[in-house]
């Protein structure tokens, strides 16, 4: 019903008044609050948009425009002030605690701008979090992890700590981790804040070999201007609303 | 999930040998001191323990423990033997007297008279020599705690002769005794001779042991002679039971225990919260990842309760273990002697251990339960 | 650090394991250590009441073993030396025979003396009776004259008084041999007195004096020379403290053990009590006998057997006043 509300704002692809139903995300009417001491700061001013698969869609902003609010809604891990989204059809904010986690934990694949590996577990362990904790056999989980990270080209570290990994190689690790569970939604934060130019266009490519398919949606959170033109897709975030959608970045930027 | 928790657990060797540490330490201290605090106490009893026949003592209505007792008339024993339900009665001696050893020394001692004629009241095994010694003139048997004490240079006691009372006294045996709380010489001799030894009052007879008649309980007994005759009567248990609260109340023995045992939870305590604290803090952010993918709050909590229940029991097998070692590496001490592990203070150490864990535990928990998954993209 | 399966780690697994080995370990040496607080048996058997007495009410008593005929001290009538010592202890001895003898020189010469004595007496009987033959004749002869003037009336007399003279020597003679006589049976007596001779029929149970020793029948305290009692059968003197006295079932068996063989128990017929409550004289072990108990002694009669001894110590179990079911 938010959506209904707010499907005067700029800049809404989606269908008006509902969700297209092979949108991957479908979000309405996204308002969220931070309390801070005795105020109230709105980060998001009602937000609708869809996410299509088979795209890479960035999502760009300057600090504090409120990407990375809107990108932890659209993935489950913050609950909206308003709205509602819909990931694959699902309304997720209607689940409960615990289906919230495992939707998660079956759907959405993750990148993390700090890799967030575990220290004290092997390579092909830690790409294989996703699998462990859905229950598989470690084994098992590890082997289907190998396949991945050997698509990656780093089958060679599978048995090698993250800390005696180069940061590129972390990033492939926490790549696999992302896509080990095959999730419909794989979301990175800031993929190549960590690396040089080079490597980070090798990781986006890299990416895009292996998270873009037709069934697969890919948001990526960025500020890197290196690697705009590798978008599908171009959502730019200022205080709280989307200021642009297109394919280029706009001129102003 | 909890294989990782286990490596996430032993990745880190310093905090993880650091828990080990702290609970094996809080282990140690807790299971060590109980047990000594446990054994010394007990000293209080020894001289119940060391008459194993006796099932019943009778004394006057003032003694309070072998050791501090009020003599009563010799017909005392005629009146237990009067009461039914008493099986066997015969008198037991104990007294304190002064020995003079051949080296010239004075030495306080606990003279203790057994039965004559059955020897009811001795310890049940004699480290050397037999028990029909006694009936050689002047024989006495000493405990081997006595021995350290009397004969410090390493003399060899049998045949010595000692001077007890302008009597002579002959050690011709050593009994394998607990020593009693002060580790005072014991001298175990026949009643009758007892008397020749122990600087002459009226009455003499400190206690009747008895036993009990088949199929009546030691309690029933003890009432009936307490009512039939008017003097105290106490089983075994309750006697050795009087020894160790008189020892209780009448020394700082407890409180000093219990303030070492405090301290031992207190530091388990302290270095188990920090380290277990600094280990959840440095892998908030892996938790929270795992958080964002996908595991949920009751995995989390059973993967810091595995980490928690691996570092519990490694660090309590250590902590035992030391204990065990340090009681068996002493048990050849004579102020170690029959010191032994009451199984009670093993599971005692383990609720420490688990209160411990499940506090520290619950506080480092709280601040990963607390973390919004979404503090993984900032 | 690998996670492959066959890399072991320290601290996952063999720590672990090493710890539960341990704690295994540890709380099996914890279990063998535990001490026996259990009580055990008596090796020796202390006295017991059995039986009926068991578990009923009764009353506890020490005594002492002594003849039916309480134990008799012999003593001698004469002082002197012993010269003939007859029994051993252990004898059984018949009323009347002899036991010791004592010193009987003395009394022997006095004996020789008085027979002398009598013999004398008796001679000199015999030579009054012939002075008075004599003189009897010669006054028959006087008195058959028909002429008075065939002798002097002097003669006449003088005959007269001769026959006197010898009859009273005659009865002179009579007493010496009476008194004589008299000496002898006293030397005689005393003679048999030197002789001392079992009262009754017993047994001899210590025999103090040896052949060449003084017997003294002065000085009091010193041993009896011998002691002896009749021991078939023998009694026990059972003290029982006064204040456990009211309770004793007079007439009842008493269960008796020798001190030390505990696991003897002879059934004691009751004899009698002693009317007399005595302060208690033989006492437990005591090295000061204490005078403010008193007790009531009461005899029983032993059954024959080689279990008891004159003397020795027992402890006794007598039932006590009221029935042996009504035990609580």
């Amino acid at each position: 019903m938010s959506g209904m509300e707010t499907s005067g704002k700029p800049m809404d692809t989606s269908a008006i008044g509902g969700c297209a139903p092979d949108a991957a995300i479908c979000a309405r009417g996204i308002v969220r609050d931070f309390e801070s001491g005795q105020t109230t700061i709105r980060v998001l001013h009602g937000i609708d948009t869809d996410i299509k698969p088979g795209e890479m869609t960035y999502v760009v902003g300057e600090s504090g425009s409120g990407k990375t609010t809107l990108i932890s809604i659209m993935c489950g891990i913050l609950w909206p002030t308003e709205g509602e989204v819909k990931v694959f059809g699902t309304d997720i904010y209607s689940l409960s605690d615990t289906e919230l986690v495992n939707f998660r934990l079956n759907n959405i694949g993750f990148i993390f701008q700090q890799y967030n590996l575990i220290p004290s577990i092997d390579a092909a362990a830690n790409a294989a979090v996703p699998l462990i904790a859905q229950g598989m056999d470690i084994h098992e989980a590890r082997e289907k992890a190998k396949v991945l990270l050997e698509k990656l080209n780093i089958a060679d570290q599978a048995d090698k700590l993250p800390s005696q990994l180069s940061g590129g190689q972390q990033q492939r690790v926490a790549i696999a981790r992302a896509l080990v569970h095959e999730p419909r939604l794989v979301v990175c934060d800031e993929p190549t804040a960590a690396l040089d130019a080079n490597s980070g266009r090798r990781v986006m490519d890299l990416l895009r070999e292996v998270a873009v398919a037709e069934d697969r949606a890919c948001i990526i959170v960025t500020h890197d201007n290196r690697i705009f033109d590798l978008a599908d897709r171009i959502l730019v975030l200022e205080d709280g609303e989307v200021t642009h959608d297109g394919t280029e970045m706009p001129d102003d930027h | 999930m909890l294989w990782i928790a286990i490596r996430m657990l032993t990745g880190d060797a310093q905090k993880f040998y650091g828990l080990l540490f702290g609970i094996a330490f809080s282990t140690l201290l807790i299971t060590q001191q109980l047990t000594i605090f446990v054994n010394l106490i007990e000293r209080g009893a020894s001289g119940v323990y060391n008459a194993p026949e006796a099932e019943i003592w009778v004394m006057d209505p003032v003694s309070r423990t072998t050791d501090v007792n009020y003599a009563m008339p010799s017909t005392a024993l005629d009146e237990v033997r009067s009461v039914p339900g008493v099986e066997w009665a015969v008198p037991h001696l104990r007294a304190a007297a002064s020995v003079r050893t051949s080296a010239g020394d004075l030495e306080g001692v606990a003279i203790i008279g057994v039965d004559d004629a059955t020897l009811i009241g001795l310890p049940e095994r004699l480290l050397e020599g037999d028990k029909s010694i006694l009936s050689r003139p002047d024989s006495v048997i000493i405990d081997d705690g006595g021995v350290v004490n009397l004969f410090e240079n390493g003399e060899e006691p049998i045949g010595q002769r000692l001077e007890l009372n302008d009597q002579r006294a002959v050690i011709r045996g050593i009994a394998d005794s607990i020593p009693s709380f002060t580790s005072q010489v014991t001298l175990y001799t026949k009643y009758s001779q007892a008397l020749n030894f122990v600087p002459g009052t009226r009455n003499r007879l400190t206690f009747v042991l008895a036993g009990v008649s088949e199929g009546l309980s030691a309690e029933d007994v003890a009432a009936r002679i307490e009512q039939q005759t008017g003097l105290k009567a106490e089983t075994r248990q309750e006697f050795a039971d009087a020894g160790v609260s008189f020892i209780v109340e009448n020394t700082g023995i407890p409180t000093n225990f219990g303030i070492t045992v405090v301290l031992g939870f207190v530091v388990g305590v302290a270095i188990v919260g920090l380290t277990f604290s600094l280990f959840i803090r440095d892998n908030i952010k892996q938790f929270g990842a795992l958080k964002a993918i996908g595991v949920t709050n009751a995995k989390i909590v059973s993967m810091v309760g595995a980490q928690a229940a691996l570092v519990g029991t490694v660090g309590y097998a250590l902590g035992v273990i030391g204990t065990v070692v340090f009681i068996y590496a002493f048990s050849g001490n004579p102020f170690f002697k029959g010191f032994y592990i009451p199984w009670q203070i093993p599971l005692i150490s383990l609720v420490s251990v688990i209160i411990i864990l499940a506090m520290t535990g619950f506080i480092a928990l709280r601040s990963v339960l607390n973390t919004e998954p979404a503090a993984v993209f900032r | 650090m690998s996670i492959l399966p066959k890399n072991v780690s320290f601290s996952r697994q063999i720590l672990p394991v090493l710890a539960v080995i341990g704690l295994v370990v540890a709380a099996l040496y914890i279990f063998s250590s535990l001490p026996d607080r259990s009580t055990s048996e008596p090796e020796q058997q202390p006295p017991r009441a059995t039986g009926d007495m068991a578990n009923s009410a009764r009353v506890a008593g020490a005594g002492l073993v002594e003849p039916s005929s309480e134990i008799i001290d012999i003593g001698s009538a004469l002082s002197g030396l012993v010269t003939d010592l007859r029994v051993q202890p252990g004898d059984r001895v018949e009323k009347g025979q002899p036991l010791f003898l004592v010193d009987d020189r003395a009394a022997r010469a006095r004996l020789a003396e008085a027979n002398a004595a009598i013999s004398e007496a008796r001679a000199a009987i015999v030579e009054a009776q012939a002075a008075q033959r004599t003189a009897n004749q010669q006054l028959a002869l006087y008195d058959n004259l028909d002429d008075p003037a065939a002798v002097s009336r002097a003669e006449v007399i003088r005959a007269e008084g001769d026959a006197a003279a010898a009859q009273s020597r005659l009865e002179l003679s009579r007493a010496r041999l009476a008194a004589a006589q008299a000496q002898a049976g006293s030397a005689q007596t005393e003679l048999n007195r030197l002789t001392v001779r079992a009262p009754i029929t017993g047994e001899i149970l210590a025999v103090n004096i040896r052949p060449g020793e003084f017997v003294a029948t002065q000085g009091g305290n010193s041993q009896p020379f011998i002691q002896m009692g009749e021991t078939i059968p023998l009694h026990v003197r059972v003290d029982i403290d006064e204040n456990e006295a009211v309770r004793v079932k007079l007439g009842a068996d008493a269960i008796i053990s020798p001190r030390g063989a505990a696991e003897i128990r002879a059934n004691a017929k009751f004899v009698r009590a002693e009317p007399l409550v005595v302060p208690k004289r033989q006492l437990t072990n005591s090295a000061a006998e204490r005078v403010d108990v008193r007790v009531l002694q009461i005899i029983y009669a032993l059954p024959q057997g080689d279990a008891f001894r004159v003397g020795q110590q027992v402890d006794a179990f007598i039932p006590a006043d009221g029935s042996p079911a009504e035990e609580g």
